[in-house]
């Protein structure tokens, strides 16, 4: 018995990787880095007489504007919005991943395209639905007094808790896949074994299961930390005049305020802060993966 | 012959390969040497394109259909238009119409007969088979994004006046031509010379409106005439402002007895604290006034005048009224765009807007109210006799026009409308 030495793949195969990349690459480039490389380019500009843009003056002007203090609340205001949203998808989104992961059976792809089934609905016609059920004479108010709960209607609507409560639902579905994912792999014969060896319920999760699905936990943060971070639409639409977030900022700067260098500025610095986030999150993702 | 076992029979990769041994490369090195090269030669052309594109002044948007190939900068499509515009009448006695005609308007704001009623008198007048085509928009700054610097491809918009002279500082509107349309004597008297565009010169007043207050007058069994009943904490929760700065700043101001386009910071100043006050009894921000005041969360809220209608068929007992303190008005305009490839067919369009008949017809369909004089005798008495379309005369003199404060002075405002999204 002969062993070959594996050889390297020929020129063949290479070209052939090589062009199956390229579709890949070049939408990366054209909808990625080239607009990115756009925006950089518009946030060293400046706004010139009757709102047009002046590129031929570089400057990082628009990014000592864009440290202005007067941001921070609102920045503040993603931030909050944005960990809520991902500890409360974590912790709801970690026990269906689980149930179906270790409960479902045969049923598991069904369940798991229920819980994907919201999002074939457009994601502003059920940010709206959640407007009519938390309204002051919406679903859930008309239930309570119709229950004898409430004799008035209870705010719900406009304030933190239907932003959040918004959000979380928006998001839940991209932290249940990557937990179902990250728990599914596991290796159903290591619970019993940790009870075995004389561990609780409670050790063996925290100590056994916790740990080895730790880069599907990472992974759905990164997940819903993200676009939760940059989320316009629902706080717009679910929050109160206090629920301004820094993405509505942006916004106004882009629209109402004209002033495109300030708003890509402002919005390169959000970005620069949300990937800082990201890398520090990856370290332990990335020790994890390499330990296992 | 050259045959090597680590398969690098070309040349080039044999070089290649040296040069990374000579180095000390890793693979992942070069990988990442190539991708900093590559992403260099990929965004230079980019960044040239950029800055060479400003420096020439040629329109920085995207190019928009219909006007990609043989498109010349705006000045020289301006200066063609209005060549055409201004030559043509001295050449021939009648100007004849192009054969084709592309609005940009607001969905529903202009009567389902408009268009028809003019394909019929540019036919009957000038036997000319117009062609003409609409798209629309929602809002407007989708509809400034597109319109750019030049047009966007189309001959007439309906822009707001306050953002006129803007328009005409960026070059994206020409003057009007004036011998084509006469009808532009049907105006009232206090639209034939507003404050944004003096004489008319590139705009025509199209329809206008009042902002006001609505409130629901089955939740609050009152007769309010003041602007501070949006303050009233009796109200707490239930008060709704429009999400515009300068809509919600320009009823703050006029109500602290202050010009709506004040341009002294200790007077914004002023109006922020007043809106500081205000901001822990507010419930929502929304420049959709139909669904903030129909949800039952908002009682009494910043609404536009010609808004109420659709309110009311929800809200049965809506009420309108302008501030006594004074209120705001605004008008949506037409202008011929300065890369309009139609400018004879687009005046005339202007003009026959501005008949009597026709402007009656349209008012009577979109429920606006329009500046003509001349139509008022055709408009349906409901929409006259509406004080929230049509109020009193002595009370619309009052109102004032929010102008284009220029950028310096929208930032102060802007500086401070952030703070109040806290």
């Amino acid at each position: 018995m002969t062993v070959r030495p594996t050889q390297p793949p020929s020129i063949v195969r290479r070209t052939l990787s090589g062009i199956a990349l390229l579709p890949g690459i070049v939408w990366l480039a054209m909808f990625f880095i080239v607009p990115l490389a756009m925006m950089f380019v518009v946030s060293l500009g400046s706004r010139g007489p009757a709102d047009s843009l002046i590129l031929d003056r570089p400057s990082l002007d628009n990014y000592a504007r864009a440290l202005d203090p007067v941001f921070l609340p609102t920045f503040w205001n993603s931030i909050r919005y944005s960990v809520a949203t991902t500890l409360l998808c974590l912790v709801i989104g970690y026990p269906i991943a689980y149930w179906i992961s270790r409960h479902g059976g045969r049923n598991k792809t069904l369940l798991l395209i229920i819980v994907m089934l919201p999002f074939w609905t457009s994601y502003l016609i059920r940010t709206y639905a959640w407007m009519t059920i938390l309204s002051d004479y919406g679903v859930v108010n008309s239930i309570l007094e119709a229950l004898g709960l409430t004799s008035e209607p209870i705010i719900l609507l406009n304030t933190d808790f239907s932003v959040i409560l918004g959000m979380t639902y928006g998001f839940l579905p991209f932290a249940i896949l990557p937990l179902y994912v990250s728990i599914d792999r596991l290796d159903p014969a290591l619970v019993p074994a940790a009870r075995d060896l004389y561990a609780s319920g409670r050790a063996a999760f925290l100590h056994v299961t916790l740990p080895l699905t730790m880069p599907g936990i990472i992974a759905a943060s990164i997940l819903t930390f993200i676009p939760a971070l940059g989320d316009f639409v629902t706080p717009d639409l679910l929050g109160g005049p206090e629920s301004t977030t820094i993405a509505k900022i942006i916004q106004e700067l882009f629209l109402q305020g004209r002033d495109w260098p300030y708003g890509a500025a402002l919005g390169f610095l959000v970005m620069v802060v949300t990937l800082g986030g990201t890398l520090l999150a990856l370290g332990p993702l990335r020790r994890e993966v390499a330990g296992t | 012959m050259n045959e090597r076992h680590d398969g690098s029979s070309i040349d080039l990769e044999k070089q290649l390969v040296r040069y990374m041994i000579q180095r000390r490369l890793t693979r992942r090195d070069m990988l990442e040497l190539i991708g900093k090269v590559g992403a260099a030669a990929a965004l230079a052309p980019v960044i040239a394109a950029c800055t060479s594109a400003a420096g020439s002044a040629a329109p920085t948007n995207a190019p928009t259909a219909g006007q990609t190939a043989g498109q010349s900068p705006a000045a020289a499509a301006s200066a063609s238009a209005s060549a055409a515009a201004s030559g043509a009448p001295a050449a021939t006695p009648v100007p004849q119409p192009e054969s084709e005609l592309r609005i940009y308007n607001w969905t529903e704001y202009l009567s389902e007969d408009a268009i028809p009623s003019f394909k019929e008198m540019i036919n009957a007048t000038y036997g000319v088979d117009i062609n003409v085509k609409t798209d629309y928009f929602g809002n407007l700054d989708e509809a400034y994004a597109k319109i750019g610097n030049d047009g966007g491809g189309f001959d007439v918009t309906f822009p707001t006046g306050v953002d006129v002279p803007a328009l005409l500082a960026k070059g994206a509107i020409v003057e009007l031509n004036k011998s084509l349309i006469p009808n532009i004597g049907n105006l009232g008297a206090e639209w034939s010379d507003p404050g944004y565009d003096p004489g008319n010169a590139h705009s025509v007043p199209y329809m206008w409106w009042t902002t006001g207050i609505a409130y629901d007058r089955d939740r609050i069994d009152e007769n309010l005439t003041s602007s501070t009943s949006l303050w009233d904490p009796r109200f707490a929760k239930h008060i709704g402002m429009l999400d515009d700065w300068q809509e919600v700043f320009g009823m703050t101001l006029i109500q602290l007895g202050i010009n709506a386009n004040t341009t002294d910071t200790a007077e914004i100043d002023q109006a922020y604290n007043r809106l500081a006050e205000q901001r822990p009894l507010v419930r929502v921000w929304d420049t959709n006034t139909r669904r903030m005041m129909t949800s039952g969360d908002v009682w009494i809220g910043q609404i536009w005048g010609a808004d109420l209608y659709r309110i009311q068929k929800r809200v049965k007992k809506a009420r309108y009224y302008i501030p006594e303190e004074g209120g705001v008005k605004g008008s949506d305009t037409m202008v011929v765009l300065s890369g309009s490839e139609h400018p004879v067919a687009a005046n005339l369009f202007i003009n026959h807007m501005l008949d009597a008949h026709v402007a009656a017809e349209n008012t009577n369909y979109i429920y606006y109210m329009g500046p003509n004089a001349a139509a008022k005798e055709f408009i349906l008495p409901e929409i006259l006799e509406d004080p929230t379309l049509n109020p009193d005369q002595e009370l619309v003199a009052r109102l004032q026009e929010l102008l284009d404060l220029g950028p310096a002075v929208r930032d102060e405002y802007l500086k401070r409308w952030h703070q109040l999204g806290r």
